[in-house]
């Protein structure tokens, strides 16, 4: 008998504070979805239920999990530059996702990668109509849960091999959590997307800004609409449905300084939709103010090398934020079977054996909330009610005063964290979610006011010994920066030189002095910023920074070298993601000189 | 990095393989049946094989008032860059611009359900910036393989505005020069290097001049009905989805493609591709794990040039019954005696085998097999074949063309390639990069969006002077097959791509992989056999042609390479080879679906087509 989870009181919670939190009417909404039916859910679990107890090859493992990720996708696009369209597209396509866990829930195929198969993983995905249609989705759903199956079971075999020669860490940690079934089923209305002209108009006007800018080399301006209803069906008899609803804009315009080092500045706004956008009138000052940004750090001189206290104010929060510590917040056990430089990129610098123990600053405290939807004023765009494991999303209170209290997780468990916190969102190889940081709340105790803040700086510097210290407002982001600047044999010097566990170069720094005057620099470049640097934040500001953005599941590098698709970066890639934190003051971080990126003078001029 | 290539039907994927192993082969030839040393009764009957062409000069519907505004932001643009960047210490000889504006409307179904509508358009920029001189510049290949893929402009298709906004579109055909520039400066002092360290002989000219062309033609646009369309293909696809089949699609692509051409040299041109596609694919896999597959396509100028309903009707009972056929087929075992190739499993036949090793820039690579570098003059193929390739066609026999162009994508005029006549090889296809005792283009320089044109086929055509009726053409495979006492012979009928390699690291060896293979006995049964690839060498498979049908059929395809994708037809009678080997293809080891499929609501008739899954 399967246990049924009521999900009312939470459904009313969240819409009361929705509701609560709505600063204008929603307008015209999405309406239900017309490919995702109820009769598809009910086909697709037929299936499931006909292959859970059916599906088995003689000799081998039944499948004992079967979870369904149903994923109905639109979006619209458009990019301009200099006043004219470049890009503008609409998509609308929906997939299914089966996997299949065999063995049982101590001992299964999943979180395991297997050496030169990553892609065997249990994990099988096909595409379904865009009009409703059950004898074809049962179909689907028939085909992609035979070739999870069958994947399941190559993975499982190399599992056990794998630990046969090469041991485990930790034999007794269960695979898997069983969980109650959980529904939800009720639609979940959200405003319909933007019409893509009136985006396109508006990413138009706001592009020609740089016409007659004579410094800016290149530069657009992109909007984005998009909607992503989910619906999760499993073995267990959860059947959920959660719908998110994403309005961006981003600006990014390049130049080159006279050293000829090219630089790229960037403005972006996300929120549910474009009402939480800014309107014309601000987009336009932000389109002049990058350009005025863009002229003054090309005058600027490039940093020398330095070791000592920094300031990170605003944007430049968020991203030392987003960048070294929220990777860390997941406590999904790596995947076996990587190396540990390979699975590095999954964060895991903080395991369930630091539950309990001072891992950052006794300042700091860090919740992730994905059931918030706003901070202050703005929209946070993190958020669901669902994970990607159709677990019902919670709070969680990750770090108290500095010390761990849990990490965020999904439904594989770690050696002391069997439960879902409801944060299942990143994939991975392996085969599983990851848990994931969504809207990721950083508080600081006894915050300090700006003036506060610099006067600290310049004492911990003047206490260093040195004449000036450090401020970045912002690391540069290369999903929206990357341009094709670089021939092949430049990007390839660029992969190879790159230090791929340094945060991306700051493209917003000072130097700030004694006297409290600011200088710009560029060409700011971190080294690794470790947990243990965390661990000597010498004080927060008093104000939070909110910052919105899609969490790219590729290295900054690899944007770097794809450079801008044909599109020109449309921003609508990544896991909807939020960070809210204050100013952080670091007590020595070290930055090295980049004098990476120089080219020649242009020797035609610039179109008038 | 040595390159395979692949003729796929049209929308298929791309496959690129690597083989570094640096270690020549040099092979004698086999010898040929030559016609002079046969009797005159032992040669086919004088009789031509059919074919009729519609053929179109280039330049036929000029009408420069049709002009666009864009053509002349480019000229000008251009002219300003080469007024600074001639005269620079690593001056630019050579600078080319090419605008796509592409219109391209996707309708996806499966099993009566719409899967994809898309209805996209797009505007690129390819910028082709040459420095140093043609004697020698930035594309002069490398002595090492993979620095010169290094070395070698960036694939990537530069972004261009929408609409005639001059300051927009200049700032980017600027933005695109100076990137391409830096690039093409960068590339030539690394030539100049390897050059100065390497012992290296004289090679031909890295680039080779051509004449001012003049050409508009006038805009054109893309008319459909959307909801008909729509309907036609869900309807296709219910009725395509039976018999054996756990797959049925079927797909429309209609695309609008305006290019428009600028370069140094004073060519000017304003081009227009419309086109649409009707594919209808099914596909199940066999018992034994082997993916089976049938697809057919149909190629027009415009969706209106599509099948009608009664035609669809025939395509979708002979995809389906084929694929119960071969459901049912034998798995077949290593062969090697006489062949038929039927009219379009020909043409691919002659696309892969000859096609691209008479691609002039292979002749050139240091590091490619030159099969017919050296055999200029030579007779190559029986006497009664001649081999062109011939961009200008329009039809042939009624049908469309798919290599059809007037003007490559480096500027030149499309003309006729003589490749081969009356059996003696006589030239390449070439584009402007010249090789020794050819200089020039003619017309070949091809790629796809955001990539380096190299020599590419267009419409490839055999043309032979004798040939047999097609029932005789079996009886002659019958009467080799007891002479050479074979206990069958083999007809293909239908082959959906295969590959060549022109790589000197590796045997000068074809694939190709037909889908529709058969077994002729000696008493005339034909039995479908499946799991059957055709392999061997050029010069072997060519020699070995024996006659050919009257019949001509055309292939029309999409074509990867090096360059990228690019549309291609190949034409050629039913061909008989006196030897043919043929080999186990890749079966696959994935075992069908363990379980057997859902109840599911099939097409009314389809318990008759062999349905195993009930209702």
């Amino acid at each position: 008998m399967k246990r049924i989870v009521c999900i009312t009181a939470f459904a009313a919670a969240l819409a009361v504070a929705a509701a609560a939190s709505a600063r204008t009417s929603p307008g015209p909404m999405s309406g239900p979805s017309k490919a995702v039916t109820s009769e598809i859910l009910d086909a697709i679990a037929l299936e499931i239920e006909r292959a859970k107890s059916a599906l088995r090859i003689a000799g081998a493992l039944p499948p004992y999990f079967i979870g369904h990720k149903l994923t109905e996708v639109e979006v619209s696009d458009t990019v301009a530059s200099l006043g004219s369209t470049t890009w503008k597209k609409d998509r609308h396509f929906v997939t299914l996702d089966a996997r299949v866990h065999v063995g049982d829930y101590k001992l299964d195929n999943s979180n395991f990668v297997i050496a030169n198969a990553e892609r065997t993983d249990g994990l099988a995905t096909l595409q379904l109509p865009i009009e409703a249609t059950p004898r074809i989705a049962r179909r689907v759903a028939w085909l992609v849960t035979d070739a999870a199956y069958k994947e399941a079971l190559e993975q499982i075999r190399a599992k056990i091999d794998t630990r046969r020669a090469g041991g485990t860490s930790d034999p007794d940690r269960p695979s898997h959590t069983r969980r109650a079934a959980f529904v939800k089923q009720e639609p979940v209305e959200v405003p319909a997307l933007e019409s893509n002209d009136a985006l396109d108009r508006r990413a138009r006007a706001i592009s020609r800004v740089f016409r007659g800018i004579a410094h800016v080399r290149d530069s657009r301006v992109a909007f984005t609409s998009f909607l992503e209803r989910r619906w999760y069906i499993n073995s267990e008899g959860t059947r959920a449905h959660d719908t998110r609803r994403v309005s961006g804009v981003i600006i990014v315009a390049t130049a080159q300084a006279d050293d000829g080092q090219e630089l790229a500045v960037f403005y972006s706004r996300y929120g549910h939709t474009a009402k939480d956008l800014p309107g014309d009138s601000e987009l336009l000052a932000e389109a002049r103010n990058l350009a005025k940004k863009l002229d003054a750090i090309r005058k600027a001189p490039v940093v020398d090398n330095y070791i000592g206290p920094v300031l990170f104010e605003g944007g430049g929060a968020v991203d030392i934020v987003r960048t070294t510590l929220a990777p860390h917040l997941g406590g999904t056990p790596l995947p076996e079977g990587l190396s540990a430089a390979e699975a590095k990129q999954f964060g895991g610098g903080l395991s369930d054996d630091t539950v309990g123990l001072r891992v950052l600053s006794p300042l700091l405290s860090v919740t992730d909330d994905p059931t918030s939807h706003r901070s202050g004023r703005r929209a946070l765009i993190g958020g669901f009610q669902i994970d990607d494991e159709g677990v019902p999303a919670q709070r969680v209170e990750v770090v108290r005063d500095g010390f761990l209290k849990t990490l965020l997780i999904g439904r594989t468990p770690s050696k002391k964290l069997r439960t879902s916190n409801g944060h299942a969102r990143r994939s991975a190889p392996g085969g599983v979610y990851r848990g994931t940081a969504t809207n990721l709340f950083i508080s600081g105790k006894r915050g300090l006011s700006r003036k506060q803040l610099v006067g600290k700086l310049l004492a911990e510097a003047r206490a260093q010994g040195l004449p000036y210290a450090l401020i970045i407002r912002r690391l540069d982001d290369a999903a929206m920066t990357a341009a094709p600047e670089l021939s092949a044999r430049e990007l390839l010097h660029l992969y190879q030189s790159t230090d791929r566990e340094a945060p991306p170069i700051a493209i917003e720094a000072s130097r700030v002095y004694p006297d409290g005057r600011e200088e710009l620099v560029r060409g700011v470049q971190l080294r690794p910023v470790r947990l243990r640097e965390w661990e000597d934040i010498l004080a927060v500001g008093k104000k939070a920074n909110v910052f919105n953005f899609l969490a790219s599941g590729q290295l900054n590098i690899a944007h770097k070298i794809n450079g801008v698709a044909d599109n020109g970066a449309v921003p609508s890639a990544g896991i909807e993601s939020a960070v809210v934190t204050p100013d952080l003051l670091f007590r020595k971080l070290q930055v090295v000189r980049s004098t990476a990126g120089r080219r020649g003078a242009t020797a035609v001029s610039r179109p008038r | 990095m040595g390159i395979v290539r692949i003729l796929w039907l049209l929308g298929a994927a791309l496959l690129l393989a690597a083989c570094p192993k640096p270690d020549e082969i040099d092979r004698p030839l086999p010898p040929l049946d030559r016609e002079g040393e046969k009797k005159q009764s032992d040669l086919p009957p004088a009789i031509p094989a059919k074919l009729e062409v519609e053929r179109v000069a280039p330049d036929a519907d000029h009408k420069p008032s049709a002009r666009s505004p864009i053509v002349d932001i480019m000229s000008s643009e251009i002219k300003r860059s080469m007024d600074v960047l001639s005269q620079q210490p690593i001056p630019v000889y050579y600078l080319s611009y090419q605008v796509y504006d592409n219109r391209r409307v996707v309708i996806e179904t499966d099993g009566g359900a719409l899967l994809t509508f898309t209805d996209d358009t797009e505007r690129f920029l390819d910028t082709e910036v040459r420095v140093g001189s043609a004697k020698l510049d930035n594309r002069h290949q490398l002595s090492n393989e993979q620095e010169d893929a290094i070395n070698a402009p960036m694939p990537r298709k530069s972004i261009m505005p929408f609409g005639t906004d001059e300051l927009s579109i200049r700032h980017h055909l600027w933005l695109d020069t100076d990137r391409r520039y830096r690039e093409a400066a960068l590339a030539l002092r690394r030539v100049l290097v390897d050059k100065s360290v390497t012992a290296q002989e004289d090679s031909p000219p890295d680039f080779a001049i051509a004449r001012a062309e003049e050409y508009i033609e006038s805009p054109a646009s893309l008319d459909f009905d959307e909801d008909m369309w729509i309907k036609r293909a869900r309807d296709c696809s219910k009725r395509a989805f039976r018999g054996v089949a756990t797959r049925a699609t079927c797909r429309l692509d209609f695309e609008l493609r305006t290019v428009y051409f600028v370069n140094s040299e004073g060519t000017v041109l304003q081009m227009v591709r419309p086109s649409a596609l009707m594919s209808v694919s099914v596909g199940v896999k066999a018992d034994d794990g082997m993916p089976l597959g049938r697809v057919e396509q149909r190629f027009a100028r415009t969706p209106a040039g599509l099948p009608d309903d009664a035609e669809l009707d025939r395509i979708i009972a002979r995809v389906t019954s084929d694929l119960n056929a071969l459901h049912r087929a034998p798995v077949v075992d290593p062969y090697v005696g006489p062949a038929i190739l039927e009219g379009r499993a020909a043409g691919v036949f002659f696309h892969e085998v000859f096609g691209h090793r008479i691609e002039g820039h292979r002749q050139k690579q240091r590091t490619s097999g030159q099969t017919f570098a050296s055999k200029v003059g030579e007779e190559i193929m029986p006497q009664w074949l001649t081999v062109y390739d011939d961009p200008t066609l329009l039809t042939a026999n009624g049908a469309p063309l798919n290599g059809f162009y007037r003007f490559d994508d480096e500027g030149v005029r499309a003309q006729r390639a003589i490749l081969v006549e009356r059996g003696v090889l006589k030239g390449f296809i070439m584009g402007r990069n010249p090789i020794a005792g050819f200089s020039r283009s003619n017309g070949h320089g091809r790629k796809e969006p955001g990539r380096n044109a190299v020599s590419r086929q267009g419409n490839l055509v055999v043309s032979v002077s004798r040939s047999v009726q097609g029932d005789e053409l079996e009886r002659a495979l019958i009467a080799e097959v007891k002479r050479q006492g074979k206990p069958f012979g083999m007809v293909f009928s239908d082959i959906s791509g295969g590959f060549t390699n022109t790589s000197r690291f590796l045997p000068q060896a074809f694939k190709v992989n037909p889908v529709m293979a058969y077994r002729v006995y000696p008493d005339g049964r034909r039995e479908l056999v499946r799991g059957v690839d055709i392999v061997g060498t050029p010069l072997t498979a060519l020699g070995s042609i024996m006659l050919a049908s009257r019949e001509v059929e055309t292939f029309n395809g999409m074509c990867g390479a090096e360059s990228g994708w690019v549309p291609v037809s190949a034409s050629a009678p039913s061909l008989l080879l006196k030897s043919l080997e043929v080999e186990r293809g890749f079966k696959g080891v994935d075992r069908p679906p363990v379980l057997p499929p859902p109840s599911i609501e099939r097409e009314p008739n389809s318990a008759q087509n062999h349905d195993r899954r009930g209702n």
